[in-house]
């Protein structure tokens, strides 16, 4: 009896190569034309055609009508308008308003997302990593409340904040002003914060800035705590301080979202239009808060050239593109775009 | 090279009122594998981690040769890790991986490279060194996290259940390969499993936990041939010690139909508390087959039979009455020859081999005699 089980277990073990599973001879193997059944059809029409066809009629098409209206003289209140080809684009080259827009909402494009990002990779990694270095890898003391705090300016509309800030930069009135000359800075006494061309656009950044941590912060949070918290601990045995911690281990395992932040927060603050428009309605001093949105609408809605203001908003478009595709760009040379988070 | 010790090391996490770790008391010599065992939840890794410095100690110390390291930094401890799930960096090449410690301490280029490459060698990883640790197998990325530990020269090394993630045969391959290792390299080492075997055929000695405490600590020999108790008695051994409680009746104890006369320092040892009833524990290859009717002998009902080739266990249950069972089964196991085995439903009378009954007290647990 035992005899036979030896040899049961044996022949188990003997990898069966010369088997062929039924049904898989070659020749078989050619697929067949399916049938378009009706259920087919009617699961790709919901789910493909319909939408496709929202998305020509209602996105596609005013893009085109876009592109169309920045090549005419078009007022935008009257039904006839000429043709005009690209002449709204080269004026656009002479515009020194407009190539101070661009210029401006260029340097928004590049410090307002750098400094976010680093900001709120740092409070994230605080939060969530960045506590007692000894016992298990924890967040600082207090880290829900910080948490919860710092989404507080994303929960307010941005033209609240906007209005709130201009008060608070106010020269006389402003808390600002306030606090300085409170502390004994009396030099700072009805300084002009947005009325200055030294601090205008600072000043500006520095709200936009403000009212997006919060958002980035909670992204990056989430994001950390993906990553599985033994490689923390290894890191820690392995002598990493937080900062190197952050540079050598959270930044590469969280590209994908500061790659997607990047471009988010890129493309609003080229627009920047909110803040801007409820901060220097009028551009700032010397046009140095001066956005092409705010050119766009000045130009479109004052000055009643619908034409010209549509290819600013052409150029814009194109701007925003060149930006993501920039980015796309330096995230692929530096090493992005394998995914190394196949978890070990 | 150095020592470890554990002085009455507690750890209450926030939020429990039991300990998870309570008052542990171990030494472990130079150069020695100690191997912490117990089932989950028992507090194993929870001790290795206070060792690590990565759980806060609540009360009492830990010691790495004569420094209190009860409130130093993890990274100055002087000690390298292996994770359950390797916890490698993915981003990072092999090479890196291994280099990134020394790379933080400031080690020169040439020497990282070279001490990579004399680890990778002995691990056989030499030509993965270039790879991301998302294209290797769970063998290889499991030896890359040794690796990572070697090339460190730590004074102790942590394992926490680096063989769970492994196929069956890998595992036993890896076994093999992590102790000859350890010998070679001497570096004193606390390995953390709920695999008794794993404990007993890797380990110099063996520390035995349950629900925070410690148990029993020894060579395995001594684990497997005197526990200490009942929880270490059902714990070691494969397949399962059979333990039941017996009433006792002038010194012996009423097994099924059969008396066994039970040690005089056994009887000795029962105490009021125990109610007049004593707690018996014998291995499945403690047992004899012998013919119906003999001396000291009671019966089995035959459930099951498993053939392994070499050996062969009877599963089956005490014929009449009596708690008996081995581990978490209801069963008795008792291991034959595999050239003559009993039918399911057949009846088979066993003795115990002299000499090889374990008893505990029936209210405390602990070993009689």
């Amino acid at each position: 009896m035992s005899g036979t089980s030896h040899l049961a277990a044996h022949s188990d073990a003997t990898p069966s190569a010369t088997a062929v599973p039924p049904g898989n001879t070659p020749g078989q193997g050619r697929r067949r034309r399916r049938r378009i059944s009706f259920d087919k059809a009617s699961f790709f029409a919901v789910a493909l055609l319909l939408p496709l066809a929202v998305y020509v009629v209602f996105v596609i098409s005013p893009f085109v009508q876009a592109v169309y209206f920045s090549m005419t003289d078009w007022s935008g209140f009257t039904a006839d308008m000429a043709f005009v080809g690209l002449d709204n684009f080269a004026r656009l080259l002479g515009d020194e308003k407009f190539l101070r827009a661009m210029l401006n909402s260029a340097l928004l494009a590049v410090v307002v997302p750098t400094v976010t990002i680093a900001i709120a990779i740092a409070v994230a990694t605080m939060v969530t990593v960045g506590g007692s270095t000894t016992g298990g890898v924890r967040g600082v003391r207090g880290a829900g409340f910080y948490r919860v705090i710092s989404f507080f300016p994303y929960c307010v509309p941005a033209i609240v904040i906007g209005l709130v800030w201009a008060q608070v930069y106010d020269p006389s009135r402003g808390l600002l002003n306030g606090v300085l000359t409170g502390i004994g800075l009396d030099g700072m006494a009805d300084f002009p914060w947005l009325g200055d061309t030294r601090t205008a656009m600072a000043a500006s950044m520095f709200v936009i800035v403000w009212s997006f941590i919060g958002f980035y912060t909670v992204l990056f949070v989430a994001a950390i705590k993906g990553v599985p918290g033994e490689i923390y601990e290894a890191a820690r045995l392995d002598g990493a301080s937080r900062f190197r911690t952050a540079v050598s281990i959270t930044v590469p395992l969280i590209r994908d979202n500061v790659r997607t932040a990047w471009i988010y927060l890129g493309i609003a603050a080229i627009d920047s239009f909110v803040y801007m428009q409820a901060m220097n309605p009028g551009g700032g001093p010397g046009y140095s808060t001066f956005v092409i949105s705010q050119d766009l609408y000045q130009t479109a809605f004052s000055k009643g050239q619908f034409g010209y203001a549509t290819a600013m908003g052409v150029v814009l478009a194109l701007v925003t593109l060149l930006f993501a595709a920039v980015v796309f760009l330096v995230d692929r040379v530096t090493g992005g775009g394998d995914d190394v988070r196949g978890h070990a | 090279m150095a020592t470890v010790t554990f002085d009455k090391a507690t750890r209450v996490y926030p939020g429990t009122e039991r300990p998870a770790v309570d008052q542990l008391d171990l030494h472990i010599e130079d150069g020695e594998f100690l191997v912490l065992v117990g089932p989950s939840g028992c507090g194993k890794s929870t001790s290795l981690r206070m060792l690590a410095g990565l759980e806060d100690v609540n009360g009492g110390a830990i010691l790495i040769g004569d420094r209190d390291v009860t409130d130093v930094q993890p990274k100055d401890r002087d000690i390298a890790m292996v994770f359950q799930n390797y916890a490698l960096y993915p981003h990072m090449s092999v090479a890196d991986n291994m280099g990134f410690a020394l790379k933080i301490a400031g080690t020169p280029k040439a020497e990282i490279r070279q001490r990579v490459e004399e680890a990778a060698k002995i691990l056989d990883l030499t030509e993965y060194l270039d790879r991301k640790p998302k294209a290797l197998s769970g063998g290889q990325r499991q030896r890359v996290a040794m690796g990572r530990a070697i090339v460190r020269q730590p004074q102790v090394f942590l394992m926490d259940e680096p063989l769970s993630n492994l196929d069956a045969k890998l595992r036993v391959q890896t076994r093999t390969q992590i102790a000859s290792l350890q010998r070679r390299l001497g570096v004193t080492t606390v390995y953390v499993t709920h695999d008794q075997t794993e404990a007993l055929t890797m380990g110099d000695r063996i520390a035995v936990l349950s629900a925070g405490v410690l148990q029993q600590v020894g060579t395995p020999r001594e684990m497997y041939d005197k526990p200490a108790n009942v929880f270490v008695a059902g714990f070691i051994g494969s397949p399962a010690m059979n333990i039941g409680t017996f009433d006792v009746t002038d010194g012996k104890a009423q097994v099924g139909g059969a008396s066994i006369t039970l040690d005089r320092a056994v009887a000795d040892g029962i105490t009021p508390a125990d109610g007049g009833r004593v707690t018996l524990g014998f291995r499945p290859e403690s047992l004899d087959v012998v013919s119906s009717g003999s001396e000291g002998a009671f019966e089995v009902d035959v459930t099951l039979v498993e053939e392994l080739g070499s050996d062969a266990f009877v599963y089956g249950t005490l014929k009449n009455g009596g708690d008996l069972h081995a581990g978490d089964s209801n069963q008795v196991i008792v291991r034959i020859d595999p050239r003559n085995v009993p039918d399911k439903g057949d009846t088979i009378s066993v003795t115990i081999k002299p000499e090889q009954t374990h008893a505990f007290s029936a209210a405390t647990g602990e070993r009689l005699g």
